[in-house]
């Protein structure tokens, strides 16, 4: 066997990029099969949102500063965090995963593109129209939907009154328009992760981001629908006048709890596990280790998703929900610390005895973690059910999973667009902006959402436009910390722009991290790579420098020893 | 040759050998099963895979739709308001639901004669199969405008229509697929690639028909 | 000798580890509100073994990620391998059976002190949807089910009807007697029979540790046993709507006594019926951003006849 002198990635010389042109970002407006172009026009769409999303948190917590209304008068208020939760659930998070994925998965596989680029292509041009129906929703004569993200009827079906166009409906559509979205998706990323793999990349050199998003996709599939068919029956309760979920008229608003919340606690996972997948390429990247227990973490990924589909009622404790139905949720609900574990240990004993290297990504991936172990405790707490009906709808779970989906998700998700930004862009960030941009958010996420611990405890609702006094002193250090948080995301747009426009150009493979995606060049061709990968190292393959490129192979290409059997 | 290619034989990591078990199961059935990488190339595999895929999901809906039926009735001591007989097995509905029923078996008949390269049979049998189709949507719609209670008729009602309206939209969209693989039939190239859209509409035609035997169970039987 | 060093420094962590997660366990009592009732002990017996296994948890990681930040640091150029270990099926079996053994334990306890709370005491029979004719709901008698007779609620010296209703609280008492308040004799156990009028709403006392939601068309019963006499808050948690946060009552637990006492005085001179949420629509609170989106049928007058309505004596539902 022997190389081709035109390999970008053999020898150090020309490891750099060639001067490729930066891609005409015209294409990112048009609709365009590519999986990388689609990518990013998911994450800058949802970023967008994103920035939506915080402005409304911004108020909510303007308004909270203070035990009385001041700033926003009670129908705003509950518009605002309806909003701020569809938003940041349904147009950040999952969307922006989706889009992560959606560069990432193909890359990682050896792929040229997704499986199926035309739908890859709608799935991502249903979210724009989707988003800004739902935020057209402010200027209707009702405002938009005021009855949290949860929308439980018969409350949901209460408030539009008379109003055939109303907040409520627009809801409504939004979201079945974005779960048509997510399956596309899921349909897509499911055929391409079977499918597409590279000749020599069987599931088990797969990179955890894969099977995370696997996982995920897998969650969508199952329990998506649920949500869709639960939205489509509270439409009609609310257009049509049927009644299935008005218990005046015999139905019953708790099954719609049930469909509800069948989806919306897997949709956790579904948000959560490509986080856990960005901290296994990112910890043993930044550490110099392999990723300890790669099959372990593999199959936990599996397994929390499969648990995940049987815990919903745990958000029900205090519903009119049967006895056995509350013992049997706290036993599968606790079941899921035990895969989750599985991967928090895995991450700390891939950084143990490493050689750490703390650049930004690398710093948003630790605290990621470290505050996951936090949220993921609480969440144990929660899902017993007798400490749980203290706490209830409190602040207490406001600041659980908040810890969650922003102090680990959004965490990792920041720590994901620094580690790919090279590869994505073609140019370096600035890593003192980086630095800058995580000690901010770190100490203000821990400033927002710690201090709502103790507010649940002590009984504070959630929901509420005001509240008594006492509860005052905490809510101070959470709006500080929150407007701390705002103020965070400025140095990253700005690095972010500025780096695109004006950062120094990237190596292929800048981290010497493993992984498919750092062999082609920065950004990767139309086509990602010039031949079709045969991929011979076990993933996280930190042993063997040729696996990062740090030395050619052998004349022969002969392997010595790829560490397969080190375990 | 890129750095990733070697001439040792790669191994699988995994601890079962995904592959040779894949490869002891006939060809139809490999094209829904895991591979060791490399099959970018079959479109007709991948394609009849992710649609499986989604009509699985799609599936879901139906169910999420059942059980709240089935949880609504259960739980609702007179079902039935006064003066109404709700939904009943009459020989009308018995005739419409053969006909979409054995409509399946028209189908895949059609599909094997495609497969056999029998152009003008496969047509004259899907035609025969929209026909069928389009005839238990009329049907449907008789039955409709026949009964004594409508969407807002209690939960009886509600859900009757609501059930029936998703499965007729998803007849509906059968119809308009099995349309559209008629006339592109008529297309000299159509079927160099394959033909996935037809097989995809005949799998679709059977989840369907899957479909309407649980519905008519649910709603006529119990 | 490193390698007895390391091992008595992991010791020292470990001991370290137990008092400190020992300590905050032992703090986490005095995190919670008063203990208004029994089961609120047990409540905060739970939190605080939670509490000190998490933290135990948390800080055994977190401890060992800062651990390596500070001393397995590269240097700048520095892209060689840590350690080789992709793995070990010892550390990675332990660390599966490990939790599934702790959550175990945790899920035992949990269930354990749920048992003894025995809060819950809903009848499942009782889903007589509002329209419905007596004669056509044929609901067979409680004693007779046998999903019932397990959940029976604790027998109780008293009956109180709660009935939420966009947003006030209305409490009927055995004397026919309805108020705003909700007074509760202390140390004597007391059922509350919870109705919502309209959507759901959350029956939550902090100091009672129980919460219950109110299904319309639902009897929901929760018996409650305060043991500590005072003023406490009653707060709705279920979001119902515009004026959620104003469907708050105040609860008294007092003396026998001081408990009749109250009930023959309000029955001989009702208190005045007084709405929050009209209030405030009579005079809005002058906000920087204002809506027109205030709910319907916003007419001050007819909610409060709607509500006095309540105050008349009815039959009882059930």
């Amino acid at each position: 066997m022997t190389h081709s002198s035109n390999n970008t990635a053999i020898d150090d010389s020309d490891r750099r990029s060639p001067d490729y042109p930066l891609p005409d970002w015209r294409q990112y407006l048009r609709f365009s099969q590519d999986h990388k172009v689609i990518g990013v026009q998911y994450m800058v769409t949802t970023f967008l949102f994103f920035l939506i999303g915080g402005l409304l948190a911004m108020l909510i917590r303007g308004e909270l500063i203070t035990p009385e209304l001041n700033l926003v008068d009670r129908p705003l208020y509950n518009a605002l965090f309806t909003l701020h939760g569809t938003v940041m659930i349904f147009l950040w998070i999952i969307p922006f995963n989706a889009g992560l994925a959606n560069y990432l998965v193909p890359l990682m596989l050896g792929a040229k593109d997704m499986a199926f680029p035309l739908l890859n292509a709608i799935a991502f041009w249903i979210i724009p129209p989707a988003g800004i129906l739902l935020m057209s929703s402010f200027f209707l004569p009702n405002g938009p939907a005021q009855t949290g993200w949860w929308s439980y009827p018969p409350i949901s079906l209460q408030f539009p009154a008379g109003q055939p166009i109303n907040g409520q409906l627009f809801w409504i559509v939004s979201l079945i328009l974005l779960g048509i979205s997510s399956i596309m998706g899921a349909v897509n990323f499911l055929t391409t992760i079977v499918w597409f793999r590279a000749p020599g990349m069987t599931f088990f050199r797969m990179p955890i981001l894969v099977w995370s998003v696997l996982s995920a996709q897998l969650l969508q599939l199952i329990n998506l629908p649920s949500l869709t068919g639960a939205l489509i029956l509270l439409m009609f309760d609310l257009s049509f006048g049927t009644n299935i979920f008005k218990p005046r008229e015999g139905g019953d608003p708790i099954l719609y709890q049930h469909l509800f919340w069948f989806y919306s606690h897997p949709a956790v996972y579904i948000m959560a596990l490509p986080a856990f997948g960005i901290f296994a390429e990112v910890l043993p990247a930044f550490a110099r280790n392999p990723l300890f227990g790669y099959r372990s973490l593999a199959i936990a990924s599996l397994g929390i998703a499969l648990v995940s589909i049987f815990v919903w009622a745990h958000h029900m404790f205090a519903s009119a929900t049967p006895d056995w139905m509350r013992i049997m949720f706290v036993v599968t609900s606790m079941l899921v610390a035990v895969p989750t574990g599985v991967k928090a240990f895995g991450w700390t004993a891939t950084i143990w005895r490493g050689k750490l290297h703390l650049d930004t990504p690398m710093l948003f991936a630790m605290g990621g973690a470290a505050m996951f172990l936090f949220g993921g405790i609480t969440g144990v707490m929660l899902a017993s059910n007798s400490f749980d009906l203290h706490v209830n709808n409190t602040y207490f779970v406001v600041g659980h999973f908040h810890y969650i989906v922003f102090n680990t998700i959004t965490m990792a998700i920041f720590a994901a667009i620094y580690f790919w930004f090279p590869k994505i862009t073609g140019r370096m960030y600035t890593e003192g902006w980086g630095k800058l941009h995580f000690w901010l958010t770190f100490v203000g996420a821990n400033l927002t959402f710690f201090p709502m611990h103790p507010l649940g405890l002590q009984g504070m609702v959630r929901r509420v436009a005001s509240y008594p006094p006492e509860y005052q002193d905490w809510n101070v250090i959470a709006s500080l910390g929150g407007f701390l948080l705002g103020v965070s995301i400025l140095p990253f747009i700005a690095n972010m722009i500025g780096s695109v426009l004006d950062g120094p150009r990237a190596t292929n493979n800048p981290w010497e991290a493993t992984g498919l995606e750092w062999t082609t060049t920065s950004p990767p061709p139309r086509e990602n790579f010039a031949e079709i990968p045969q991929v011979i190292f076990p993933p996280y393959n930190y042993g063997n420098p040729r696996a990062y490129g740090e030395e050619p192979l052998t004349q022969t290409g002969e392997e010595v020893s790829n560490d397969e059997n080190d375990e | 040759m890129t750095r990733f290619q070697s001439t040792s034989p790669h191994r699988d990591e995994s601890p079962i050998d995904l592959e040779r078990i894949r490869q002891k199961f006939p060809n139809w059935f490999q094209r829904f099963l895991p591979s060791g990488g490399g099959s970018h190339e079959d479109h007709h595999g991948k394609g009849m895979f992710g649609f499986t895929v989604f009509l699985l999901s799609e599936s879901i809906v139906f169910f999420s739709f059942f059980l709240t039926y089935a949880a609504l009735r259960l739980n609702t001591p007179d079902w039935l308001p006064p003066g109404i007989s709700g939904p009943e097995p009459t020989t009308f509905v018995m005739i419409n639901t053969v006909i979409l029923l054995s409509s399946s078996v028209v189908i895949q008949l059609a599909e094997r004669a495609l497969s056999r390269h029998h152009h003008s049979r496969f047509r004259g049998l899907w035609l025969l199969t929209s026909l069928m189709g389009t005839y238990f949507l009329i049907g449907q719609g008789i039955e409709w405008s026949n009964l004594n209670f409508g969407l807002r008729t209690g939960l009886v009602g509600a859900t009757f229509y609501i059930l029936t309206g998703f499965h007729g939209l998803h007849v509906v969209a059968g119809v308009i697929l099995q349309v559209i693989m008629l006339l592109r039939s008529f297309d000299r190239n159509n079927y160099n690639h394959g033909h996935f859209g037809v097989s995809a509409t005949t799998l679709f035609w059977h989840f369907v028909d899957i479909i309407w035997v649980i519905l008519f169970s649910l709603l006529y039987l119990w | 000798m490193p390698q007895l060093l390391e091992y008595i420094l992991l010791t020292v962590f470990i001991a370290g580890l137990i008092f400190v997660s020992h300590w905050l366990g032992q703090q986490a009592y005095t995190w919670m509100p008063a203990q208004a009732t029994a089961e609120a002990q047990r409540v905060d017996d739970l939190f605080s073994f939670l509490v000190a296994i998490g933290a135990f948890i948390l800080l055994g990681l977190v401890g060992m990620m800062l651990y390596s930040v500070l001393f397995f640091r590269a240097k700048p150029d520095d892209y060689s391998e840590g350690h080789p270990a992709r793995g070990s099926a010892k550390l990675e079996i332990l660390w599966t059976v490990a939790p599934v053994l702790l959550v175990a334990w945790i899920a035992f306890q949990n269930i354990n002190i749920y048992e003894q709370l025995n809060i819950l005491g809903l009848q499942q029979i009782v889903q007589l949807p509002f329209g419905m004719a007596p004669a056509t709901a044929a609901i067979a008698p409680p004693q007779q089910s046998p999903e019932t007779a397990q959940t029976t609620p604790k027998p109780a010296a008293e009956t109180v009807q709660v009935i939420a209703k966009q947003w006030n609280w209305l409490f009927r008492y055995p004397n026919g007697v309805t108020a705003q308040e909700l007074h509760l004799p202390v140390n004597e156990s007391t059922r509350l029979d919870l109705k919502a009028e309209d959507v759901l709403h959350g029956f939550y006392i902090p100091e009672f540790r129980l919460r219950q939601d109110a299904v319309p068309g639902r009897n929901i019963a929760l018996v409650v046993t305060p043991i500590r006499e005072g003023k406490y808050r009653l707060q709705d948690a279920e979001f119902s709507g515009t004026y959620f946060a104003l469907m708050q009552a105040d609860v008294y637990v007092e003396s026998r006594p001081a408990y009749e006492q109250w009930l023959t005085t309000v029955a001989q001179q009702p208190q005045a019926f007084r709405n929050t949420a009209t209030l405030e629509q009579q005079h809005p609170p002058q906000t920087l951003f204002k809506t027109s989106w205030y709910p319907g049928s916003s007419d001050p007058a007819s909610i409060a006849a709607s509500f006095a309505d309540s105050f008349k004596p009815k039959d009882d539902r059930s």
